[in-house]
C-alpha cells in the first residue's frame, strides 16, 4: 500500500529541544584518546592537543552537549587526578573498560576547553559508586565559583581564571550496574544525599540528573520519582540496541535481512520504552518539571575483527543511520518529556559519528543522519498522522515507514523520513495542512543499494547524503515522493 | 544471589592472550584474505614490537588493531601519526638485500 501522512503545520506538540542531538564521550577504547585528544605534540594538526579533523567535523553537527567522562568510567573517575601539569598527573586503571591504562592527560580543564571550541554545553557525570559527597562538591565548587574558594584558587593557579558555565551534571551512572550494584530505594537516598551538595554557586545553575533505569526498569523509575523526583531535574534512561542481545552480540557488517529487521524492531522499541517510563513519571511529576534524559543509546555490536575486544571499536553501516533516524523520531515524538539523549559514542567507540586511524578519519552513515536532522533543533514538533503499510519478513512486521517533521522559527518545515525496508521503495503521498501556498521542496538522501554499505579508510564515501530526486509532485495540498528502500530522506519546504 | 545479566563492560578486556591471536589467525585461514609474505610479516611485527605505541603487548593505539593480526593483512598500513614506520622497515630491509 502507498504511505499517506499527513502534516499538521499548524499544530504544534511541543519543542524539539536540541539536547536531543546530544553526544557522549567517555574514557574508553580510542574515544577520547586518538579519536579526540592527541596531544599537542603530536604530528596530527591540533588545538592545543584536539585534533583539527575531529574539531571541525564535529562543529559541522551542531552539537548541543556532550556527555563526560562515562557511562562506567565516571563512577571510578576521581576528578583531581585530571587537572595540573600533564606530567605529573596521577596514571591509573580504568578497571570496567578491561584494564585500560588511564594516564589523566585528557581531564576537566581539557574536556571544557573542548567544549567551548566546539560551543557544545557540557554535562558531567560525577562519582556515586567509588566517590564521595566531598569529592563531588569540590568538582563543582572548581568549576563554577567565581570568588575565592580553596578549589576556585586552585583553577586559577591551573591557568583558568574565570569559572566556567555548567549546566548538566549528573550524579552516578548506572547506580544499578557498574555504579554500584545498588537497589534503588538506597540509590535513591545517595542520590538525595549527594545531590544536597551540588551547589549552584554564583549565577551558575546546575540541572541534576538522577540515575535512571536500565532498559525496561520500570521498578527503578517508580522508585526514584517516588523518593526523590522532587530533587531531580532529569532522570536518565539507558538502553541500547542489541540484537542477539549482550551475551550473542552480532558483527556491524556482513548481515542478512534478518539481523537488519531484527535491529529495526529493537531500535522501535525505544518507543515503548520511554512511554511506559513515561507514564510512570506523570503520575509522580504531571506537570513533567522532571526530563527524561536518554544519555545513552545507540547499537552494541561485536568489535571489528582483529581489533582490541576491550575498545569496543565497531563499523557503522547504513543500518545504523536507520537506527539513528528511527531514534530521533521517537524522542521527536516524545519531546514533551525527553529533554535530552546521548548518543553513544561521539567517536570510535559503538555508534560513532567519526572514526579514525591514526592521522586518517571518515564520517560515518550516522554522522550523516545527524548532520541532516540538525534542521529539527529547536524547532516545533508538528502532528503528524501516518498511515503506512507493512514491512514483513517471516511471520514478522514492523511499519514500513516512520516520518516526523518540524518547523524552524523562520516557519521553514523540516520532514525526515524512514524506509525500513531494503527490498521495496515506499511511495508517499504527503498532505499538507496549515500551509499557505506551494511550497518549494529540496532534499536530500542517504541510501545505497547495499543495506551492508559502509565507509572505510579506502573508500570513506561510500555513504553519503545525495541530493533526494524523488519528489514527484507538489502542489497546494502536498507532494508525492518515492522513497528508496532502505533509506533516510529530509525534506526541507519552503513557503 | 541474583547477578546482574545486564553488565556490559566486565567481559570487555584490553589483555588478549597468545591463544586468543592465534584462534583469530587461525579464524582467517580460507576466508579470501591476502596475506603479505612471511617475511614481511617479521619485519612488521618486529616494528610493532619496538613501537612506543604498542599497548598491552598487543595493540596498536593508533588503531586498536591487534598487530600479530593486522601485520599479516596485505591491505593494513601502519597508521603512526609521523608515517608509516612499516614501510620505513620494508624498504630498509629491501635495499639491505639488493
Amino acid at each position: 500500500m502507498n504511505t499517506t501522512i499527513t502534516v499538521n503545520a499548524d499544530q504544534s506538540t511541543g519543542t524539539i529541544s536540541r539536547h536531543i542531538y546530544g553526544h557522549f564521550a567517555e574514557h574508553l577504547g580510542r574515544c577520547i584518546y586518538e579519536g579526540i585528544w592527541v596531544g599537542e605534540d603530536s604530528p596530527i594538526p591540533n588545538t592545543r592537543g584536539i585534533r583539527n579533523d575531529v574539531l571541525e567535523a564535529l562543529r559541522n553537527l551542531s552539537i548541543p552537549v556532550l556527555r563526560w567522562p562515562g557511562g562506567c568510567f565516571a563512577d571510578e573517575y576521581h576528578w583531581k587526578d585530571g587537572i595540573g601539569p600533564r606530567e605529573q598527573r596521577k596514571r591509573m586503571v580504568n578497571t570496567h573498560w578491561g584494564g585500560v591504562v588511564e594516564n589523566n592527560h585528557f581531564g576537566t580543564h581539557e574536556f571544557l576547553d573542548l567544549c567551548e571550541l566546539l560551543g557544545t554545553e557540557p554535562y558531567i557525570c560525577g562519582n556515586v559508586g567509588s566517590g564521595t559527597v566531598q569529592e563531588m562538591q569540590e568538582w563543582v565548587e572548581y568549576m563554577t565559583f567565581d570568588g575565592e574558594s580553596p578549589m576556585a584558587d586552585w583553577r586559577k593557579a591551573n591557568g583558568r581564571e574565570k569559572p566556567w558555565k555548567l549546566k548538566y551534571f549528573g550524579v552516578g551512572n548506572e547506580n544499578w550496574g557498574c555504579g554500584g550494584n545498588m537497589r534503588p530505594a538506597y540509590y535513591a537516598d545517595e542520590y538525595r544525599r549527594f545531590q544536597t551538595y551540588v551547589r549552584n554557586y554564583g549565577e551558575n545553575r546546575v540541572y541534576k540528573i538522577a540515575g535512571g533505569a536500565n532498559s525496561d526498569d520500570y521498578n527503578w523509575t517508580e522508585t526514584l520519582m517516588r523518593e526523590a523526583g522532587g530533587y531531580m531535574d532529569g532522570l536518565s534512561l539507558h538502553n541500547y540496541t542489541v540484537p542477539g542481545g549482550f551475551e550473542v552480540k552480532r558483527p556491524a557488517t556482513g548481515f542478512d535481512e534478518a539481523e537488519w529487521f531484527e535491529t529495526m524492531q529493537l531500535a522501535l522499541r525505544m518507543d515503548e520504552l520511554i512511554t511506559r517510563h513515561k507514564a510512570i513519571m506523570d503520575q509522580h511529576d504531571p506537570k513533567k518539571r522532571v526530563g527524561l534524559i536518554v544519555d545513552e543509546w545507540g547499537t552494541w555490536f561485536q568489535v571489528e575483527p582483529g581489533t582490541n575486544p576491550g575498545f569496543l571499536y565497531q563499523q557503522n553501516s547504513l543500518r545504523d543511520a536507520l537506527v539513528a533516524g528511527l531514534h530521533f523520531h521517537v524522542f521527536h515524538r516524545h519531546c514533551d518529556r525527553v529533554h535530552m539523549a546521548n548518543i553513544a559514542q561521539t567517536v570510535n567507540v559503538l555508534q560513532a559519528m567519526i572514526l579514525t586511524e591514526g592521522a586518517e578519519m571518515l564520517l560515518t552513515p550516522t554522522y550523516h543522519v545527524f548532520e541532516m536532522f540538525k534542521v529539527h533543533q529547536d524547532a516545533e514538533a508538528l502532528s503528524l498522522h501516518l498511515d503506512t503499510g507493512d514491512y514483513t519478513l517471516g511471520d514478522e512486521s514492523i511499519p514500513q515507514i516512520s516520518a516526523s517533521a518540524s518547523k524552524r522559527a523562520d516557519g521553514t518545515l523540516d520532514i525526515s523520513l524512514c524506509n525500513l525496508d531494503p527490498n521495496r521503495e515506499a511511495a508517499v503521498s504527503l498532505q499538507l495542512r496549515g500551509l499557505a501556498g506551494i511550497p518549494e521542496v529540496s532534499g536530500r538522501v542517504l541510501t545505497h543499494n547495499d543495506m551492508n554499505a559502509h565507509n572505510t579508510f579506502s573508500q570513506p564515501e561510500t555513504v553519503k547524503p545525495q541530493a533526494f530526486e524523488g519528489v514527484r509532485s507538489v502542489s497546494a495540498d502536498g507532494l508525492s515522493a518515492v522513497l528508496p528502500p532502505a533509506s533516510v530522506v529530509v525534506l526541507t519546504l519552503l513557503s | 544471589m541474583a547477578v546482574n545479566q545486564t553488565c556490559k563492560g566486565c567481559s570487555a578486556d584490553v589483555w588478549v592472550t597468545e591463544a586468543q591471536i592465534q584462534k583469530l589467525l587461525a579464524g582467517m585461514e580460507g576466508k579470501g584474505f591476502s596475506f603479505v609474505s612471511e617475511t614481511v610479516y617479521q619485519t612488521r611485527l618486529a616494528v610493532c614490537r619496538t613501537c612506543p605505541s604498542l599497548v598491552y603487548g598487543t595493540t596498536c593505539s593508533h588503531c586498536g588493531c591487534l598487530v600479530e593480526v593486522s601485520g599479516k593483512l596485505a591491505g593494513k598500513k601502519c597508521p603512526h601519526p609521523a608515517g608509516s614506520k612499516w614501510e620505513k622497515a620494508e624498504q630498509a630491509s629491501a635495499s639491505a638485500k639488493s
